[in-house]
């Protein structure tokens, strides 16, 4: 490749790269079938990635995010050197070490030494750097005990710990990481995060591939979103991330039918019913049904009762419960003060929750109404709907809800 | 090429100690095993051939009369070397395709590094060969002539190999193929009888096993090491250079067939 003015700013450049594979049913891998059945035939073509196009500056750290099957792992195997692109071209600076499977190059009945130099000389290292690493890969990996016996006896979270300390420890100029980082306990985790945070500070390059868009935001300066192999967008972590989830949740929104419950009258009911719960839906601000809230976005829990009889100001609370069990909070009217006066006939409960503070998860809705003191159950309906809370941005697993905070720093 | 393997060659050995290492691990006679297997072949063969069958040994080169043993093993030596070599690197890279699917390294590098360690098993068998020879009284300088043949059978084994092995990752009918073709060849090689056997009794016969490669590296080694007659200079630089060849051209094959690798296991 002729050198390009330039060219050495970037540690991976991409241009118009695309991959085919020919569908597994159809690849002619019996001497017969070639024979008989002669070259396969291009109809069964499947292009995985096609015309993508990114450049990585050196010392950046570059995520890539798409659905399952969008052609992430291709592309990435393909920088990695693994897969050949079909066309385009992709060019690479320094040593690249790919994360795509930890300890693949493990072999079991070898202890845990004997593979770190084995998996080092397979990663490019000479014996004289292997040395040089050694001890370190052992700390880091904390299998001290261990590393004098065979990997065939380690556990599964200590097999990729060795194996994610040896790659981190090739001392790669441009490091490729699939979907890896959800491995090991909690500790082992944040080691290695750390660890990849010290890279990204010490100038290398790294693509990561994964799922966890909350992770991916911290970590990356730039972010690709593949879809069915072709480039969606790129562009900083924030925004690319952005709007990937709001295409994933709009996807979502038009597939998962809306949250809406009418009550049955069968249902066991307890209170003396002298108002009812008959209906309850999940709405936005404006009060169309939803499917999802988002973390951030008001949505509002709508609730039809009826009361045969005149009642005097009933108290409706509505519970919500995380999916884990903890009872996140309740809403209810008297305890914001508002009373709905003397009540006949069928009416329209809405509790909005403005700027949701709820973090993404599942939430159940349990409905109890009470009379005017607060102390007399007229009903009860609990699970009475289910909804999720979806996030635009990528925190997951991060608690309950995000309490509005001040921040000061002096 | 070159450059090629001498930069590689870390990469070669790790693999080299990584099958030396975990051939014979969990077994209690470990190395002893891999010498019992053509021994076995050798007595075996050797109550057959010369009792059922009566075949008889040309005469040992210090004139004392004839050892069909001697003559036998001579030739196993040196065909297992080339049948060894060739199953082995077939089937390397079906055994690391997991590793060729997920990192990027020269895929004959796990071929040549098994080949090393079968080449210990192979001076293992040679050392029992030089001990049965020294055993006969049968020593001559001729013996030196046996490195530069068995080089050259080397060499022409790993080129085929090669070939070999990235033809059984495409096409899985391959190693069926060469195990019909190898049994086939065994017996076309001069490795059970001298070649004078056949001559006379059927032309057809003749040349065939006249035109089989492994018969000059068999007959090379009978010649040094049993009769320890000196073959021509030129016959012995042909049969390296014919290993140097079959190995270049093997090699240069292998790197074109071999280069989607990741995605054909």
């Amino acid at each position: 490749m002729s050198p390009m003015a330039g060219t050495h700013e970037y540690a991976v450049d991409v241009q118009g790269v695309g991959k085919r594979f020919l569908r597994h049913a159809d690849r002619r891998n019996s001497l017969k079938e070639r024979i008989v059945r002669g070259k396969a035939k291009n109809t069964q073509d499947f292009w995985a990635v096609r015309d993508v196009s990114l450049r990585i500056p050196q010392g950046a750290v570059y995520g890539l995010i798409g659905h399952n099957g969008s052609g992430k792992s291709t592309l990435l195997k393909m920088i990695g050197g693994i897969y050949r692109p079909t066309e385009g071209s992709i060019a690479t600076q320094g040593r690249v070490a790919a994360l795509i499977e930890l300890g693949a190059g493990f072999h079991p009945d070898m202890t845990g030494r004997e593979n770190i130099a084995l998996n080092g000389s397979i990663l490019g290292l000479s014996r004289k750097e292997i040395a040089a690493v050694t001890d370190e890969i052992i700390d880091f990996s904390g299998l001290n005990e261990f590393i004098n016996d065979p990997v065939k006896h380690y556990s599964s979270g200590m097999y990729v710990r060795l194996g994610f300390s040896v790659a981190v420890h090739m001392k790669p100029d441009v490091l490729l990481v699939d979907e890896v980082l959800a491995v090991g306990d909690e500790e082992f985790q944040r080691k290695c995060f750390d660890h990849l945070y010290s890279l990204r500070r010490a100038g290398k390059t790294i693509i990561v591939v994964s799922h966890g868009l909350g992770q991916l935001e911290g970590l990356c300066d730039e972010v690709a979103w593949l879809e069915r192999g072709q480039m969606q967008q790129h562009g900083p972590a924030v925004e690319t991330i952005a709007a990937y989830l709001r295409k994933v949740n709009a996807e979502e929104a038009a597939r998962n039918p809306l949250v809406s419950a009418v009550r049955e009258d069968e249902a066991v009911r307890a209170g003396d019913q002298t108002v009812r719960a008959v209906s309850a839906q999940v709405t936005d601000a404006g009060g169309t049904a939803i499917s999802h809230a988002e973390t951030g976005t008001t949505f509002a829990v709508q609730i039809g009762i009826t009361a045969p009889e005149s009642v005097l100001g009933p108290n409706v609370r509505v519970a919500l419960q995380h999916d884990s069990g903890t009872l996140v909070t309740m809403l209810s009217n008297h305890r914001w003060g508002i009373d709905f006066g003397t009540i006949q006939g069928d009416h329209t409960v809405r509790m909005a929750v403005p700027d949701n503070p709820l973090l993404p998860g599942r939430y159940r809705v349990h409905i109890d109404i009470f009379d005017y003191t607060g102390s007399r159950l007229l009903d009860s309906w609990n699970d009475a709907v289910e909804f999720a809370v979806r996030s635009p941005r990528g925190e997951i697993g991060q608690g309950l809800v995000e309490l509005p905070i001040e921040v000061t720093f002096e | 090429m070159l450059t090629d393997l001498y930069s590689r060659r870390a990469l070669v050995w790790a693999f080299a100690n990584r099958d030396f290492a975990t051939r014979y691990r969990s077994s209690v006679l470990g190395w002893a095993w891999s010498l019992l297997q053509p021994l076995a072949t050798l007595v075996v063969f050797a109550a057959v051939f010369s009792v059922v069958f009566r075949i008889q040994a040309p005469p040992l080169g210090n004139g004392n009369g004839s050892s069909y043993a001697a003559f036998l093993f001579t030739g196993i030596v040196t065909w297992n070397l080339f049948s060894s070599i060739l199953n082995l690197s077939m089937t390397q890279l079906k055994s690391n395709g997991e590793l060729l699917k997920k990192v990027q390294f020269p895929a004959w590098t796990p071929i040549l590094g098994a080949s090393i360690v079968q080449l210990v098993q192979v001076l293992l068998e040679l050392v029992v060969l030089i001990l049965m020879f020294l055993f006969l009284r049968n020593i001559g300088w001729t013996w030196i002539l046996a490195v530069p043949i068995l080089l050259g059978t080397l060499l022409f084994s790993q080129g085929v190999g090669l070939v070999l092995s990235v033809l059984n990752a495409r096409y899985g009918d391959v190693q069926y193929i060469v195990a019909v073709v190898l049994g086939a060849m065994y017996f076309l090689t001069p490795v059970l009888y001298p070649v004078s056997m056949v001559e006379g009794q059927n032309e057809l016969l003749g040349w065939v096993i006249k035109l089989n490669p492994m018969t000059w590296y068999v007959q090379g080694m009978h010649d040094v090491m049993y009769s320890l007659v000196a073959p021509p200079l030129w016959a012995i630089a042909s049969l390296v250079l014919g290993g140097i060849v079959v190995f270049w051209l093997g090699f240069l094959a292998f790197e074109r067939g071999s280069e989607d690798i990741g995605e054909l296991l």
